[in-house]
């Protein structure tokens, strides 16, 4: 069992200054249990990182929080990382895959882990928060976030690709001395750069927008818009107040309103309701 | 050309209400409703008909809005001859809303919405709004849904694509979706920026080769607009092939309702699935953090049972919540607390039980849609706030719930298995 961790170059969102982004700290941790599990924990079959790019400190943070081993792919600055890592990857065939959902202070497309994917012909399943193995020899259980605390549990067997959602379990704690043991090692690509479909865009500095006011009419008035957004109107506005009624009137009010809003499961023994 | 001579007199006659005793003096009366019909018959008769402009106004009215809207790119025929109903009775229903038709849309955009449950999601409704934008007047809206969808119509869309439901693995979604995509050749494709929408769109990219401008903050047809580098720098382009649309940043749309007219495709058959089982586990209330939950039932210092409390939060299926007064006295934990030095709630539902509503407290339920309140106090802040307001004491409410869901439940339990069925099958 081969576990590989991609890592990117993060920049922290409010400092700027350069970090390993959170969710691949999260992605180590899974990777990590689910080397544990395998039981290949150390030696050459221990989960590594794989990283593609200029320079390798950026990711060092990696083997504190929990990786022996950290491959870097040298690729000049601004070039595609996926033919190389594709490249790479098919050549070492690790059976799990682990990416972040999205990177941070890049691009944040969240494309890399979908054309590597397609690249390697694998399934990728998205936004998982745990992974462990299957019931069957060879099988994988992965639980991918719905949000909201709601998970889809998903067996699927052989080679995954699979993305990191925020709700995984939060990243082990930093350790200076698995840092200092860790190992990197500088690999060059072969993969020719191959320049995969973009856009052309115009930067500026970033302007925060207003966000849409729930509940507002479209193209109504000022006034419309301050009543939605302050919460008279909806559901403020049209309330229904009752004053002392019998507690088990209340009660009847308080569970029609609450089957209505959808939120409590309706009545199945009335079969009208 | 001869025109008909009219004879005012005659007319006048025709219109005269009869009475039934004509005593001598009383005043003559007439139909004037009578006369335009008369007179429209005459008119009719040479071929000619009046414009009326009162009735082609109101036609153009937008529905809803209580400033009135008009809908300019509308031309409304006036009925083609004037007076074959009287125009009173017409423009007393210009509440019902006219059907947009765009007969053969110039562009496609299409909108690939979550739909689940085979309903629009609001955010399913933004993008909607924003293809809409992009569609213009010329320009249709083709809704493309793997399985049913409803409400397309109201929500935008001019051509709706059901294909048939390809199963829970989002790869055979994807390969449908792009095979539909491809036959409909559509200018631009939109897709919600949500988990599944988002993954969706990522796989239909890829599929298809095309680059993909994700998290677009801003749709217009100049050009969309989305942040990167951690929100240091904005991206503008063109509008491409695939976008996906973030979350509260384009309207709904709010003009008169689109066809929705279905229209078929050439499918492909969904790929085999690697997927060996998949099989959906719903959150635990009780042990889902506060800020994920859905519907959250808080106490505060008016609760003095707080057992009956947490068997009432359990019957309901809550996640149980508390006021600072009820955490500082150690009678709830402190992660359960609601509120600006708390937890800052993201549920559609609040249940607030003996909950003054400090404003620490109702900063953590800003966001709450739906709120009901329980207090004996009537000029607390929260029965103000709250959608369903009840002014009685807590703790009699509380009892008369629980007896109400156990009742229910007992009824459940004694009832027959089919019922017991339906249940497992929609929860
Ligand atoms: C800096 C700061 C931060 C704070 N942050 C928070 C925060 O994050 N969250 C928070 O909750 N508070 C916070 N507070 C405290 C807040 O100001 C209020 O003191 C607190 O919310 C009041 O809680 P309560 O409504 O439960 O109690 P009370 O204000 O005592 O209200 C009790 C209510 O229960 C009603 N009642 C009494 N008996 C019954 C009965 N038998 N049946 C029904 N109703 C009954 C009363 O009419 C009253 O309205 C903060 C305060 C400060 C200064």
């Amino acid at each position: 069992m081969k576990i590989a961790v991609l890592l990117s170059a993060g920049r922290h969102p409010v400092s700027g200054a350069a970090v390993l982004p959170r969710l691949e700290a999260q992605a180590i941790r899974i990777a990590v249990r689910l080397g544990e599990a395998f039981g290949v924990l150390d030696g050459g079959s221990a989960p590594f990182g794989l990283h593609a790019g200029p320079d390798a400190a950026t990711v060092a943070d990696a083997l504190g929080q929990g990786l022996a081993r950290i491959e870097h792919l040298v690729l000049p600055e601004g070039v595609d990382p996926v033919p190389a890592l594709a490249e790479h990857l098919a050549a070492t065939a690790p059976d799990v895959i682990l990416a972040g959902r999205r990177g941070q202070g890049g691009g944040e497309s969240g494309i890399v882990p979908y054309a590597l994917a397609a690249a390697l012909d694998r399934p990728l399943i998205a936004d998982v928060v745990s992974v462990a193995p299957g019931d069957e020899a060879g099988t994988l259980r992965l639980d991918q976030s719905l949000g909201r605390g709601a998970l889809r549990r998903v067996v699927v067997r052989g080679p995954v690709v699979a993305t990191v959602h925020p709700d995984a379990p939060a990243s082990l704690a930093y350790a200076f001395g698995r840092a200092r043991r860790g190992t990197i090692v500088s690999l060059e690509p072969t993969a020719e750069p191959v320049a995969g479909p973009a856009i052309p865009v115009e930067e500026r500095p970033y302007r925060r927008r207003p966000k849409i006011v729930k509940g507002a009419p479209a193209g109504g008035s000022a006034a419309e818009r301050l009543k939605a957004a302050t919460g008279e109107s909806g559901a403020a506005a049209s309330g229904r107040l009752l004053v002392d009624p019998a507690p088990e009137e209340a009660a009847r009010e308080i569970l029609a309103y609450l089957r209505r809003v959808g939120v409590v499961a309706p009545d199945s023994t009335r079969p009208n309701s | 050309m001869t025109r008909l001579r009219r004879d005012p007199r005659a007319e006048r006659a025709a219109i005269q209400v009869a009475t039934i005793h004509v005593a001598a003096g009383a005043r003559p009366r007439y139909d004037r409703t009578a006369k335009g019909a008369a007179k429209g018959a005459a008119l009719a008769a040479d071929g000619r008909s009046r414009r009326d402009p009162r009735a082609e106004r109101a036609g153009q009215r937008v529905p809803g809005a209580n400033r009135p809207r008009f809908d300019l790119s509308q031309v409304v025929a006036g009925p083609a001859v004037r007076g074959e109903m009287p125009v009173v009775g017409e423009s007393r229903q210009p509440a019902a809303p006219k059907i947009v038709v765009v007969e053969d849309p110039a562009f496609l955009v299409a909108v690939v919405p979550d739909a689940a449950g085979g309903r629009l999601s609001g955010h399913d409704r933004q993008v909607l709004g924003a293809a809409r934008m992009l569609a213009g007047r010329e320009g249709g809206v083709v809704v493309v849904s793997a399985g049913p969808c409803e409400g397309c119509g109201p929500a935008g869309a001019d051509r709706h694509v059901a294909l048939a439901e390809p199963g829970a693995d989002p790869a055979a979604r994807a390969a449908v979706v792009a095979a539909a995509l491809e036959a409909l050749n559509p200018r631009h494709v939109l897709f919600p920026e949500s988990l599944d929408g988002g993954d969706l769109a990522r796989r239909v990219a890829v599929r298809m080769g095309a680059a993909l401008f994700d998290n677009a903050e801003v749709v217009a047809a100049t050009g969309l607009v989305r942040p990167a580098r951690g929100r240091r720098v904005e991206q503008r382009a063109a509008p491409g092939l695939l976008a996906t649309v973030a979350a509260d940043a384009v309207p709904d749309y709010g003009g008169a309702p689109r066809e929705a007219r279905a229209v078929t495709v050439e499918t492909v058959p969904a790929p085999a699935s690697n997927l060996l089982s998949a099989e959906r586990i719903p959150a635990d209330p009780a042990t889902v953090p506060l800020a994920l939950a859905e519907f959250v039932a808080a106490a505060g210092n008016g609760i003095h049972d707080l057992d009956l409390f947490r068997q009432v939060v359990a019957a309901l299926h809550a996640t149980p919540g508390a006021s600072r007064v009820l955490c500082d006295a150690g009678l709830m934990p402190r992660h359960s607390q609601v509120g600006a030095s708390g937890t800052v709630l993201a549920a559609t539902c609040y249940v607030a039980l003996g909950i003054s509503g400090a404003p620490q407290h109702l900063q953590g339920i800003a966001g709450c849609e739906h709120v009901v309140a329980v207090n004996t106090d009537l000029h607390a802040a929260m029965i103000e706030r709250a959608g369903l307001a009840i002014v009685q004491d807590a703790q009699a409410v509380m009892a008369a719930l629980l007896g109400l869901l156990e009742q229910e439940a007992a009824r459940h339990a004694a009832g027959d298995p089919a019922s017991g069925d339906r249940t497992g099958a929609a929860s």
